[in-house]
């Protein structure tokens, strides 16, 4: 390929990948009825770049471009792009799967006044992506970093008026935000101490972090010194960042709520790719994580997975059933990041896109077609309840089928994209924990667990949702045939079948069965590819007890040949209210935040303001006592001296009185008493 | 005569001129402000695209390299012995300045185009909004102390009436905070401006001067003079320059505002009318951290040294208190004014970090939240206007109701809040990685203080994302009925001084190097008498 498309045309290509969906968030604004077209055009454009891009690169070469964005005394920051293998997976990924979904919206928002918005945000968000994978610099992975998520905010809370969503979409900004504050604290670790952010220059050709070293307690690199522990807080802080996208225990709490959304955005941005950008920022950068960061990693990964795959076999809503497995499958990719098996994370990203973005879309094509029934019958029922849904395989035989179908590979079994992928990280777990032995036997055991929990939930819904009774006439008190509950029009089903064939194991490997000859997962794998044992026990184990649970759901489900009569149970309690996250975070977080608010409020008032006003008081109440000084003694003095030289004068002037014995006496007296002093003294 | 003379006395013609045309005229009188805020704004466009960059022209403590300096002898008297008083009529810009001046010109149109709803004593109104307008661009021009705090106290005056005759209903009570508490600091800074009058002579004249310029260089002070680094004169165990710094930091720190100096900020602010908050939130705090920037570390470099941690920490307290405070508002403005306080944090943690990131940071949040916060406090105005009412809880899902309104509110939180592509995250994280970097380069402000102000970035997310759902979204709630037909969507007005603040905040936020072309020479040079 390089001959075709050279250096420079290649970025040019690049660039216009990136640029085409700006410009198409811009002039969905400004053309609102064009908007559809212009928003499939743009990512259209995308996506056949990106083609190029991936046949241009993989494997071949890197493409690197920079400019000087920002210069300061000590700092350069360029903006630019670095496309190597990894990157050009992401691109294919995103924009295939956004071109895909892009075109299942012009029919699932059809009827939206504001579909304009929706499609405008839509491109924004593909922009804002694509540009996350592209960036060569982790500042402007930063700023898209956060443009991703400020386009999640805005398509969450599409639907404006619902209380609902409105909350949703904050609830997310505000996590996310969590986690970027860790990204940010990373930034200025790693520019203080590289005083670079460039990717190329830390991880690529620039070589800084590998020239870098923990030597006597101080973490020393070519720029600076700072204590051993900051190379693990900045690993920390990057994969705070990560948590946070990826929703990851202990931040995971907002990515259910943002199923308030339209479906086709779950499905996009909270299933297939958005929050899949966190493992690829930990692969980006991950020869930055010490050993304790990556074992963190490994355990958080593991347990969110096994938390929510737990959390997701009780709960009643189809979406919420599906964002809860969105966040075991990032945990089994986080785990891989963490036990250094970045092939297997990379592969299941990618696997998992494709299925996962399946299973919203024909759940959105089950809920949209609810909402019409809905909406004809005037009935009030909540059409995402997994209660009143049953037996519509009969009815809608293409959704059925591609559900199954992205159920078999999130189960991964056999023949399908999952079964190649999963088994990838199980494998990987059991050889990791194989060389260390002891206590770290737990994680091939619970990764074991919550893959089979992952196939009990989904084929809970499954069975729930396609097989079983036809409960519609007796919700709606309507016969079967007055009921047109229909597969959607070709805009939902042309997107679910492309999907629905990338599931297949064939795609992604030649022999379904062998992880060797996956092109992607050997494309990424660094380490010589060893058949250790567990590469044919393992799969063989996972599959055979998953095969039983799929034949015992169907049974307890399907056939309602038994039932679960765990309600009352309090480990189905813990389930179902999702671990009690949302009370936990509600009352010890909002409200305590909320609360120390209006202390500090209090404060300000009572005591900053306080002591203000108490000042002025004090200077009122001494400028009364100075009045009052003023008046009744300076003045007072004053006036006494007045007074004392009137009343002096009023007697002296009796002395006046004109008659001319008077004045003799008083002359006697005068020279008397002076003859009388002169004698004594 | 120069460009900067026409710039500052230009209003305060004007001012005179509406005070002598006749009470029929009243409704002309509001063009004439906007029309000469225009003129300002263009001539203050074309010295900053004039403005020439680079290390010759870095300015901070060299005369010469100041641009459009203008200096005529103003006073010479003859004291005798003691020489000849010596106060100059100097004015000048540099890299801190010209981007002061340039917001200061655009503030002022705006706060121009906001006057609109004024409807009472129209003459005074806008004779005394001509002076004020005068007095700021005054502040930033001046090169000389005296000329500095003549123009700094004229602000106070037109300010006083201005919040105390067209505020709101406790008018009288915040106009008299507010003129105290500044006034407070001034007197004191009186003081110290006379020390340093005494202590620094003219190398040229020979003159005792009050030259700000001369001031910064060590060898201009005479030998034993109290301000004179050498001789280390001592009050109450406190060398004179390290009271001269605290008596002038705290001065400007009650203009920025700085915690705990702040509490004269909500209350003027909730009490003034649209055009005098945006003034005050736009150019007021700014007048205080040029000030603390151009006087207080310009002038006494070695102790600003010595209290750097202290100044962190103020501006980190500041940055979470003010937020957190901003968090339990219930009235709109007050929210936006506490928000201020927040922001204006981030200013003072980077100053304090003496870094270029963090000079460079602070700078350009000076200027960011210049508009930005003219903005918020034109948005809020928008809503008072129509209903005059303020408080959160009297709205609900607004966006139905004023779409067009809601899209440049979602603009003015968002960058505010500190989203990439607008300038408030460019100025605080540079800011933030100025006081994270400094540890490492000068020793100054420790990391943790960084980390800390950095959660700051999400509260700020806390309360404005909060305000957005609850006065925005969800199903429209109006205290009262008849609210409904009042609150109609932006008129062109509105729309003609959003728009341009709006893309102001998103250019200066993908091109910063606007902004930083022209600082980054001045405060590489400021960095240098730190050395």
């Amino acid at each position: 390929m390089e001959n075709i498309f050279n250096h420079h045309q290649l970025l040019c290509l690049a660039l216009l990948a990136l640029s085409a969906p700006l410009l198409a968030f811009i002039c969905s604004l400004i053309f609102k009825k064009l908007a559809p077209i212009i928003g499939i055009l743009s990512i259209g454009i995308s996506f056949i770049s990106s083609l190029v891009l991936f046949l241009g690169i993989w494997k071949k070469q890197v493409l690197y471009y920079s400019f000087d964005w920002i210069q300061l005394a000590n700092v350069k920051i360029g903006a630019g792009v670095l496309l190597n293998d990894l990157t050009v997976i992401m691109l294919l990924l995103i924009s295939f799967i956004a071109l895909l979904v892009t075109i299942y919206s012009v029919e699932y928002m059809r009827k939206d006044g504001l579909k304009y918005r929706y499609f405008a945000y839509l491109s924004l968000f593909c922009f804002a992506m694509l540009a996350v994978v592209m960036a060569n610099n982790l500042f402007v992975v930063y700023i898209f970093w956060e443009l991703v998520g400020f386009s999640s905010y805005l398509l969450i809370g599409f639907w404006f008026s619902k209380e609902k969503a409105v909350q949703a979409s904050k609830k997310a900004f505000i996590m996310n935000r969590v986690g970027d504050v860790g990204f940010l604290i990373g930034l200025m670790i790693l520019l203080t101490q590289f005083h670079t952010l460039d990717i190329d220059a830390l991880f690529g050709s620039g070589n800084l972090i590998a020239s870098s070293f923990v030597k006597n307690e101080i973490w020393a690199t070519p720029f600076g010194l700072l204590p051993h522990y900051w190379l693990t807080i900045v690993g920390f802080c990057f994969f705070a960042g990560a948590i946070a996208k990826s929703a990851q225990f202990p931040l995971h709490t907002w990515l259910p709520d943002a199923m308030e959304g339209p479906t086709a955005v779950s499905s996009l941005i909270h299933a297939a790719t958005m929050v899949a950008a966190g493992v690829f920022l930990l692969l980006r950068i991950a020869p930055l994580f010490d050993q304790t960061v990556l074992n963190v990693m490994a355990i958080i990964g593991l347990f969110t997975a096994f938390m929510a795959a737990s959390i997701a076999v009780t709960q009643s809503d189809i979406k919420k059933v599906l964002a809860f497995s969105t966040i075991s499958q990032l945990g089994f990719m986080i785990m891989a990041v963490g036990i250094q098996n970045q092939a297997a994370a990379i592969f299941h990203l990618v696997t998992h896109a494709f299925f996962k973005c399946l299973l919203f879309l024909a759940a959105g094509m089950i809920i949209h077609q609810l909402h019409h029934i809905k909406e004809k019958n005037k009935a009030n029922f909540d059409e995402q309840d997994l209660a009143i849904m049953g037996g519509f395989r009969k009815f809608m035989p293409i959704t059925a089928m591609v559900f199954m179908i992205a159920a078999l590979a999130l189960s991964g079994l056999p023949f399908t994209s999952g079964y190649l992928s999963k088994d990838a990280i199980l494998v990987s777990v059991f050889e990791w924990s194989d060389v260390r032995g002891g206590f770290y036997w737990l994680l091939p055991i619970v990764a074991s667990i919550t893959s089979w929990l992952t196939t009990f939930y989904i084929f809970r819904v499954v069975f729930k949702v396609f097989f079983g009774e036809f409960t519609l006439p007796n919700i709606l008190n309507k016969t079967e045939k007055e009921i047109h509950l229909t597969d959607p029009n070709a805009w939902m089903k042309m997107p679910v079948i492309i999907l629905a064939v990338f599931c297949f194991g064939f795609f992604f490997a030649l022999n379904p069965f062998n992880l060797d000859g996956a092109w992607l997962y050997q494309g990424f794998n660094l380490t010589e590819s060893h058949q250790g044992i567990y590469h044919t026990l393992v799969p063989i184990y996972i599959n055979l007890l998953s095969f039983g649970l799929i034949f015992i759901t169907y049974q307890g489900y399907a056939k309602k040949a038994f039932s679960f009569n765990l309600e009352q149970s309090f480990l189905y309690k813990l389930s179902y209210n999702q671990w009690y996250f949302n009370q936990f975070y509600d009352i010890f977080l909002m409200r305590l935040v909320v609360l120390k608010a209006r202390c500090y409020y209090w404060f300000d008032q009572k005591v900053i303001d306080g002591f203000i006003h108490f000042i002025s008081k004090l200077i009122i109440i001494l400028s009364k006592i100075a009045a009052w000084l003023d008046r009744y003694i300076i003045d007072g003095f004053v006036n006494s001296v007045a007074l004392f030289v009137s009343l002096l004068g009023a007697s002296l002037r009796r002395l006046q009185s004109g008659k001319l014995q008077h004045y003799y006496i008083w002359m006697l007296l005068l020279f008397l008493t002076f003859m009388i002093f002169k004698i004594i003294i | 005569m120069g460009l900067l003379t026409i710039l500052i006395f230009l209003p305060l013609i004007f001012g005179f001129a509406i005070l002598l045309m006749p009470k029929t005229w009243n409704s002309y009188f509001k063009y004439i402000a906007a029309g000469v805020s225009l003129v300002q704004l263009a001539i203050a466009t074309w010295m900053y695209f004039q403005f020439k960059t680079g290390e010759a022209f870095a300015g901070v403590n060299q005369l010469s390299q100041y641009q459009w300096v203008e200096k005529l002898d103003w006073i010479r008297l003859n004291v005798g012995g003691f020489g000849t008083l010596q106060i100059d009529y100097l004015l000048g810009v540099d890299g801190f300045s010209i981007g002061l001046v340039w917001l200061s010109a655009l503030v002022m149109f705006i706060a121009a185009l906001a006057s609109w709803e004024i409807k009472t004593n129209l003459k005074g109104y806008f004779a005394l909004f001509l002076l004020l307008n005068t007095a700021v661009i005054g502040v930033f021009c001046s090169l000389d102390l005296f000329l500095f705090y003549i123009f700094y106290e004229l602000m106070l005056l037109p300010l006083y009436f201005l919040i105390g005759m067209w505020g709101g209903i406790r008018r009288e009570y915040a106009a008299i905070k507010f003129f105290l508490y500044t006034l407070f600091g001034s007197i004191f800074m009186l003081l110290v401006i006379a020390g340093l009058y005494l202590s620094v002579t003219d190398p040229t004249t020979g003159n005792h001067t009050f030259n700000l310029v001369y001031a910064m260089n060590p060898a201009n002070y005479t030998a034993g003079s109290i301000f004179s680094a050498t001789a280390n004169v001592q009050f109450f165990g406190f060398s004179a320059r390290w009271i001269g710094f605290v008596v002038v930091f705290i001065a400007f720190a009650i203009k920025v505002p700085v915690f705990p100096f702040h509490t004269w900020l909500p209350d003027a602010h909730v009490e003034a009318p649209t055009p005098i908050s945006i003034i005050l939130a736009g150019i007021l705090l700014k007048v205080g951290a040029y000030g603390i920037i151009r006087i207080a570390y310009g002038i006494f470099p070695d102790v600003a040294i010595s209290l750097a941690w202290w100044m962190g920490l103020l501006g980190v307290i500041s940055i979470i208190y003010g937020s957190m405070n901003a968090l339990a508002q219930t009235d709109f403005k007050r929210l936006i004014a506490y928000s201020s306080v927040s922001h204006m944090g981030f200013v003072l943690l980077g100053i304090a970090s003496l870094t270029s990131e963090g000079l460079s940071g602070a700078m350009m949040q000076l200027i960011s939240h210049g508009f930005l916060s003219v903005m918020l406090f034109f948005i809020v105005g928008i809503i008072y206007n129509r209903v005059h009412d303020r408080e959160i809880s009297s709205f609900k899902g607004l966006a139905t109701l004023m779409p067009q309104f809601t899209g440049f509110v979602m603009i003015a939180f968002f960058a505010s809040l500190g989203l990439p592509g607008f300038s408030a995250f460019i100025a605080e994280s540079f800011s933030l990685i100025g006081a994270f970097s400094s540890q490492s380069l000068n020793g100054l402000v420790p990391r943790w203080m960084a980390v800390i102000a950095a959660i700051g970035i999400l509260l700020g997310a806390g309360y404005f994302l909060w305000t957005l759902q609850r006065v925005f979204f969800g199903d429209l709630y109006l205290k009262k009925e008849d609210w409904k037909a009042q609150l109609v969507d932006l008129n062109f007005r509105e729309k003609l001084t959003l728009f341009p603040l709006a893309a102001l905040a998103l250019l200066l936020g993908i091109l910063p190097s606007l902004v930083f072309d022209v600082t980054n020479a001045s405060v590489n040079q400021f960095l240098l008498l730190f050395k």
